[in-house]
């Protein structure tokens, strides 16, 4: 069979009988462990503390004698060993790329380096997903995504070129322009946010062009919110572009995607349970919850080298289903209707993370500013908006303009260019709080 | 590489498995040479984590290879 006509990337591992994908998790954890214990003073002070030796995970339940990895033990890590923290198990002469992501407090960034294995590693889950959802060598893929320092779509890039597809940046280009190339190149595949995979469609309605009577895109790859599993958003994707939308989700602290969802569209994205294993915990006792039960994400990963990760609570929402809901064959369980949502405060922004803690950080450096809000909508069922709501110190009203500029630049600044509206609100127009202020209003319609 | 040599899960490699892991076994022992010039030395860490990855997703080991 040529091996274009698999329709697995990794067929010997993505539909390996549970008892035996177990037998590997097993075998990949161990190693995992012991080498987190040997490498990285964080994870041994950790596992000191909790009692635990690498000899004592002897089956995969012992999983659950290692203790919860957690986002703020990592930053204050990183604060106290600046600046990766002594969680890295190799010298950050040995990484070739670095990545960051917006933090919890302040501006300190939570910071990622990569060794050259690690990277090709990332690229290779990126590779499951597209292989799974039907991209092949001689697809045209389009990237409607701008590369920095945020990691997002940067491995499903590489993926692209590893696979043998005609791989086309656009990150110079305005809207106009890409759906212009879209369609002159003939592209048939096309990575971006659900938002601005939409915004695309709406731009090409204005300019005349019917995507599905004048372009090839047969597959639309969203990533980085939400929306990419919520079916009447991907029903608008695929009426507007003609092809199938696939949901997949990844994190910075991974470095790449750990659901993708496959061409059955099964309505929830497979885990890729070779190379992670995924609990879904009560995320007040941290007690598994069974099957169908929504539940806090708590990720162990196998591929990262610099970085180990285990048992790293993601504060994710999700809930999962067995892989027989899906008739493909693969046995990676499946989260029914992607990410649902954040246990904590944490909002996803347009697939930028958004602490209000973090966004408080910035607002208070700027001393004019009496009481803000922040108000977070969905903009015709679709785009989500953020808006920071400011209130001056009396007789303070002719600095606004420049205020206004400025507080908008340095929140961008503190979350990857990411654009926030700042308006200026009347005197006492905003709630006042003595206790525990609720400055955060998500007014986005909740699933 | 010997014929009894197994895989993650216990399984005899194949022929073509045994393949794999010999060549990536060589490309990392070239990784470590220090008397190539910078052309190879670059070149096969490229290839060498490339075949990790095969080797590493086929579950026919599971290690870190050790280059930056
Ligand atoms: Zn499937």
């Amino acid at each position: 069979m040529p091996a274009t006509a698999s329709s697995f990337w990794n067929p010997k591992t993505e539909t390996l009988p549970k008892d035996q994908l177990r037998a590997l998790q097993l075998a990949k954890l161990q190693r995992l462990v012991d080498r987190a214990w040997h490498r990285s003073p964080f994870h041994r002070r950790l596992y000191e503390r909790a009692g635990v030796t690498p000899d004592r995970i002897r089956t995969l339940d012992d999983l659950r004698r290692l203790p919860f990895m957690t986002r703020e033990d990592w930053m204050a890590n990183q604060a106290e060993k600046p600046l990766f923290g002594d969680l890295i198990t190799r010298p950050e002469t040995d990484a070739i790329r670095y990545h960051l992501t917006s933090g919890t407090s302040g501006r300190q960034p939570l910071r990622v380096l990569d060794s050259r294995k690690d990277w090709s590693w990332i690229t290779d889950m990126w590779c499951y997903g597209f292989w799974g959802f039907g991209i092949r060598p001689t697809d045209k893929v389009f990237f409607a995504f701008s590369y920095g320092s945020f990691i997002g779509f940067w491995g499903a890039h590489y993926c692209c070129e590893k696979l043998g597809c005609l791989t086309l940046a656009s990150g110079n280009m305005t809207t106009e322009q890409r759906v212009k190339q879209i369609v002159e190149l003939g592209v048939t595949v096309v990575c971006a946010t659900p938002t601005y995979a939409l915004r695309m469609g709406q731009t090409a309605e204005k300019m005349g062009i019917d995507l599905r009577r004048d372009g090839k895109v047969r597959r639309v790859v969203v990533s980085g919110e939400p929306a990419g599993s919520i079916p009447a958003v991907k029903k608008m994707i695929e009426d507007m572009w003609g092809g199938k939308c696939g949901d997949t989700a990844g994190m910075t602290e991974i470095g790449t995607i750990m659901i993708f969802e496959c061409d059955h569209q099964p309505g929830g994205p497979h885990i890729i349970e070779d190379h992670f294993i995924e609990e879904v915990l009560d995320p007040d006792t941290g007690e598994p919850v069974p099957y169908g039960e929504r539940g806090e994400r708590v990720v162990t990963s196998f591929g990262r080298g610099f970085i180990p990760l285990l048992r790293y609570r993601t504060k994710d929402l999700v809930n999962k289903v067995p892989h027989t809901r899906c008739s493909c064959g693969r046995t990676g369980d499946i989260y029914e209707g992607g990410i649902l949502g954040r246990v904590d405060d944490m909002k996803l922004i347009r697939g930028t993370n958004v602490y209000p803690r973090a966004v408080e950080a910035v607002v208070r450096e700027h001393a004019q500013v009496e009481e803000f809000q922040i108000v977070i909508e969905r903009k015709d069922n679709v785009q989500d908006e953020i808006t920071v709501k400011v209130e001056l110190k009396p007789g303070l009203d002719a600095e606004w303009p420049r205020l206004q500029q400025q507080l908008g630049k340095d929140l961008a600044d503190a979350h990857e260019g990411l654009r926030f509206n700042v308006e200026l609100c009347k005197q006492g127009e905003l709630p006042r709080f003595e206790l525990k202020a609720k400055r955060l209003q998500d007014l986005r319609p909740q699933y | 590489m010997a014929n009894d040599a197994k895989d993650l899960l216990g399984n005899r490699l194949t022929a073509d498995e045994r393949e794999l892991v010999d060549l990536y076994g060589r490309l990392k022992a070239l990784c470590q040479r220090t008397d190539l010039p910078p052309v190879a030395t670059a070149n096969v860490k490229q290839a060498m984590v490339l075949l990790w990855n095969a080797c590493n997703d086929l579950a026919l080991l599971h290690e870190e290879p050790g280059c930056d």
